[in-house]
């Protein structure tokens, strides 16, 4: 399983250096302390790393793993604690010594430069030379090399913002390779990977493990780790509290190690009694991109949206919410015709848009917690040409109660808060808004377990109060596990509905991929 | 302002910690009233004569013109925006008062408009306020970068005002209204300039704009994440174009000031006051980048600048390398600025811990 042969290139190691050798481990971070103003992240934390391993860090938001690897990688410096790479005690002061060391980081936001080529993106920071000049012909050469190594068929001279998500993850992973890296940090890798992707990434992450590279391997898709990973790693609350061998647990005895309590159902979903149609869209079009769109959506039905990684269910959404102009259709709110040309339209005829990127399209970072739950409703918490800030507080403060948002304060920036609650922020400023149709667009991607079990919960609320609910999801168990209906589109159209009691992932995937036309209901079956 | 109740979880006193924390953060985080502080202390020291009440209050006076043109400034720059065409609207707004009132200096003979200067005065004022709104909606419908667009008019007002006045200022005689603006109002043995005291209102006016009403948290929206603000129902373009009124009708408020002050309007009154008011802004703490800082800081800013520009005039400093002072100033501002929120890296390893 591990590859414990021992391969240094140190000169004449020291007897305590040999025997530490011997047992592989090529990297030990030992009593680890981190400190932030206010919060203690990392407590004593152990964390080792075989040779040629992937080692799977698992752990909830504010766990402490981004913590723990930003000061593996240099970007943060350690309060406490040591750690050895390689045999020797090192101290990273910044991400350059980290990479020189042989520790690389492929973060989840990809660190390329889009309109670079993909050769220039892996030589950054370490061009070769001829002379004064810039030897290209050399350096293309390598990358070729390189990227056959990973048996990927790129072009080294392609800018790499014409590349997908999963081949821009390649070059990076041909970076890594480029710099010799012996310890592959990959902070989660598939989010935005497609299954065959996945798949990909694997083989190349096996590849790595041949040649003796080892990788740690952080995640939120608990499945993923068990198929890639050899150990596994639990934090939680800034402490260790578990290493096991891959093959000893199960996702049920994962999770419980991740929370401390066994999460008895993964999807709470209470099944509300459909109302009256509450959103009806009839003949959706934008240019090629959305095509004749039609379906509608009721009062305490959750409308799942599924669909390929640009089939066009953003689109759908931004479009019915006013983000984006559309070239025909119609939108009709509880059987009336509404014009929706902006956002603050959609959000008077009461429809609400929970955006895929919270951090870039959702929240005001550097306003606080308060500030970004009233955002939308701010004309309605006014007396006269004023804000009322008690008005403003008592809004915030019911659902930071309500929705158990962890916060010190009203007065909180919003920056500071953990991924999970910072959904729980955005959420809170839509229902704030009174919605009665909320759209969820990836609702928890980058959240930790618990804190998704608490959104679906807060999703069947909803229902239950008679909101419609729309939520495209990437994540096919979520889909299934949370929709009434599903709506599968597939290349800009509707490519079929599926009730609830009838829908497999196989079914999804065949309208998906277009494989298969059946017979493709109406929006408005039952 | 209440405080929300903290989960059970968090450990107590927490928050107590953490208030007193960010009090200090604010005191000590405020470099630039720190700065001031120090440069009112040395000139009072360096420079007896202005150990009184009168000479503080002329330098009120002196840092008022620049400082109503960065109040309007800040509110651009909060949206992460900029007008450089403040100086020439202050420059425009003038001379269009003054053409009003006393006729152009075009050949062909002085036509005296002869308009009392309670009309001349607020036309001028709307004047420069729709030349903002203007420039507000060059910028948002057409999606030009506000730099440009500002920079633009920077040069066709200038210009315009430089025509019609053909490069000599039109002045205006003995006029009450004029004259008011330009003096003072008695408060016991103080003698306080209108102009400063119109400053401290319109400060204060746009602290609680800012502060206390649904434009001032939009602005603050819009300079923090635009994407985030647009989708969650605030009308971008029309908080910007208000904004850059704004900016017009407080550079025109100047022009006015300036007015008084000068007794006539020419194309090139208010001279350097886009860089300055900029510069204000910036030392005062606002970012650039817009979404954080405040209008409190500006004026800080713009107190800073005048004072020091007053020390070296009675330090005989060449009147030519002041600008010299007034540029190192910005940079050292600016610097210091970056490097208290933390954000310059290698200053950050110099006074870390060792471990």
């Amino acid at each position: 399983m591990q590859a414990n042969t021992v391969q240094t290139n140190e000169s004449a190691p020291s007897p305590a250096q040999v025997s530490s050798q011997r047992d592989g481990p090529i990297l030990e971070m030992r009593n680890i302390v981190k400190r932030f103003p206010g919060v203690l992240a990392l407590e004593d934390v152990n964390f080792d790393v075989r040779r040629g391993e992937v080692h799977a860090l698992i752990g909830e938001n504010g766990a402490g793993k981004s913590t723990l690897m930003k000061i593996l990688s240099g970007v943060y410096t350690r309060d406490g604690g040591e750690i050895i790479f390689k045999g020797q005690p090192v101290h990273f002061s910044n991400p350059r010594q980290a990479q020189d060391a042989g520790i690389t980081t492929i973060y989840q936001e990809l660190n390329l430069i889009p309109q670079l080529s993909v050769t220039e993106n892996i030589f950054l920071g370490s061009e070769l030379e001829r002379g004064p000049l810039l030897d290209w012909a050399e350096m293309h050469n390598q990358s070729r090399k390189l990227l056959a190594r990973l048996h990927l068929k790129i072009d080294p001279r392609v800018r790499v913002g014409t590349l997908g998500v999963a081949q821009q993850q390649m070059v990076e992973v041909a970076k890594a390779l480029h710099h010799q890296s012996d310890l592959i940090i990959m902070d989660e890798p598939t989010s935005a990977l497609s299954l065959n992707e996945i798949n990909d990434l694997f083989t190349i992450i096996q590849q790595l493990k041949s040649e003796g590279v080892s990788v740690i391997y952080i995640s939120h898709h608990l499945e993923e780790t068990f198929v890639v990973s050899d150990r596994i790693t639990v934090l939680r609350d800034g402490r260790h509290v578990a290493t096991r061998a891959t093959r000893e647990l199960n996702i049920d005895s994962l999770i419980s190690l991740m929370v401390g309590r066994q999460l008895s159902e993964k999807f709470p979903k209470e099944v509300t009694a459909r109302g009256p149609e509450v959103l009806r869209v009839e003949g959706l079009t934008q240019g090629d991109r959305l095509i004749d769109i039609s379906f509608s959506a009721y009062a305490g039905e959750v409308l799942g949206i599924a669909g390929l990684v640009g089939a066009g269910r953003t689109e759908l959404v931004r479009a019915i919410f006013g983000a984006d102009p559309i070239d025909r259709g119609a939108i009709y709110v509880n059987g009336q015709r509404v014009s929706i040309r902006s956002p603050r339209d959609a959000i008077r005829h009461g429809i609400g848009l929970l955006t895929e990127d919270r951090k870039q399209q959702g929240l005001v970072l550097k306003l606080t917690t308060r500030d970004n739950i009233t955002l939308a409703v701010l004309r309605n918490l006014t007396s006269g040409p004023m804000t009322n800030g008690r008005k403003e507080a008592s809004v915030a403060q019911r659902y930071i109660q309500n929705l158990s948002i962890k916060t010190s304060g009203l007065h909180q920036m919003v920056m500071d808060l953990s991924g999970g609650n910072q959904q729980k922020v955005v959420l809170s400023k839509w229902l704030a808004t009174e919605p009665r149709v909320l759209i969820f667009d990836e609702p928890t991607r980058g959240i930790d377990v618990g804190a998704k079990v608490e959104i679906y919960r807060l999703m069947n609320q909803l229902a239950k109060q008679g909101v419609a609910i729309l939520m495209i999801s990437s994540e096919l168990p979520e889909i299934l596990g949370m929709s009434d209906r599903i709506m599968v589109i597939s290349q800009g159209r509707v490519a079929g509905f599926l009730d609830r009691n009838e829908a497999t992932q196989e079914k999804i995937m065949q309208y998906a991929a277009n494989v298969e036309t059946n017979q493709s209901g109406n929006g408005n079956n039952s | 302002m209440s405080d929300v109740v903290v989960e059970a979880e968090s450990k107590p006193g927490l928050m107590q910690q953490e208030r007193r924390r960010s009090i200090i953060r604010t005191l000590t985080g405020n470099g630039a009233l720190i700065a001031l502080i120090v440069l009112v202390v040395f000139l009072l020291i360096v420079a007896p004569a202005f150990r009184s009440p009168t000479s503080l209050l002329l330098i009120g006076l002196e840092a008022s013109f620049i400082g109503i043109v960065s109040a309007g400034q800040t509110f651009v720059i909060l949206t992460s925006g900029i007008d450089l065409s403040v100086e020439a609207i202050v420059a425009f707004s003038g001379v269009v008062a003054a053409i009003l009132i006393s006729g152009s200096n075009q050949s062909g003979g002085q036509v005296a408009f002869g308009m009392p200067s309670y009309l001349a005065i607020p036309i001028a004022i709307i004047i420069g306020t729709l030349i903002g709104l203007l420039q507000g909606v060059i910028i948002t419908a057409f999606n030009i970068n506000p730099f440009i667009v500002t920079l633009g008019f920077l040069s066709i007002l200038t210009g315009t005002a430089l025509v019609v006045t053909q490069g000599s200022p039109i002045f205006i005689k003995n006029d009450p209204l004029i004259d008011f603006l330009g003096g003072f109002v008695s408060l016991g043995s103080l003698k306080i300039p209108i102009p400063l005291l119109i400053m401290l209102l319109l400060y204060f006016a746009i602290w609680v704009i800012l502060r206390h009403t649904k434009l001032g948290r939009y602005v603050y929206a819009i300079g923090g994440n635009e994407t985030a603000a647009r989708l969650s129902g605030i009308n971008v373009n029309l908080t910007k174009v208000i904004v850059y009124g704004i900016s017009g009708l407080f550079a025109s408020i100047s022009g006015m000031l300036i007015l008084g002050r000068l007794q006539g309007g020419s194309y090139n009154y208010g001279s350097g006051y886009t860089l300055l008011s900029v510069a204000a802004v910036v030392i005062g703490g606002t970012a650039l980048t817009g979404g954080t800082g405040g209008i409190w800081g500006t004026l800080i800013g713009a107190l800073i600048i005048r004072i020091v520009q007053a020390g070296l005039v009675y330090l005989d400093f060449p009147s030519n390398a002041q600008q010299i002072v007034t540029g190192v100033i910005i940079v050292l501002a600016v610097g210091l600025d970056v490097a208290r929120r933390g954000e310059v890296r290698w200053l950050n390893q110099l006074f870390r811990r060792q471990p």
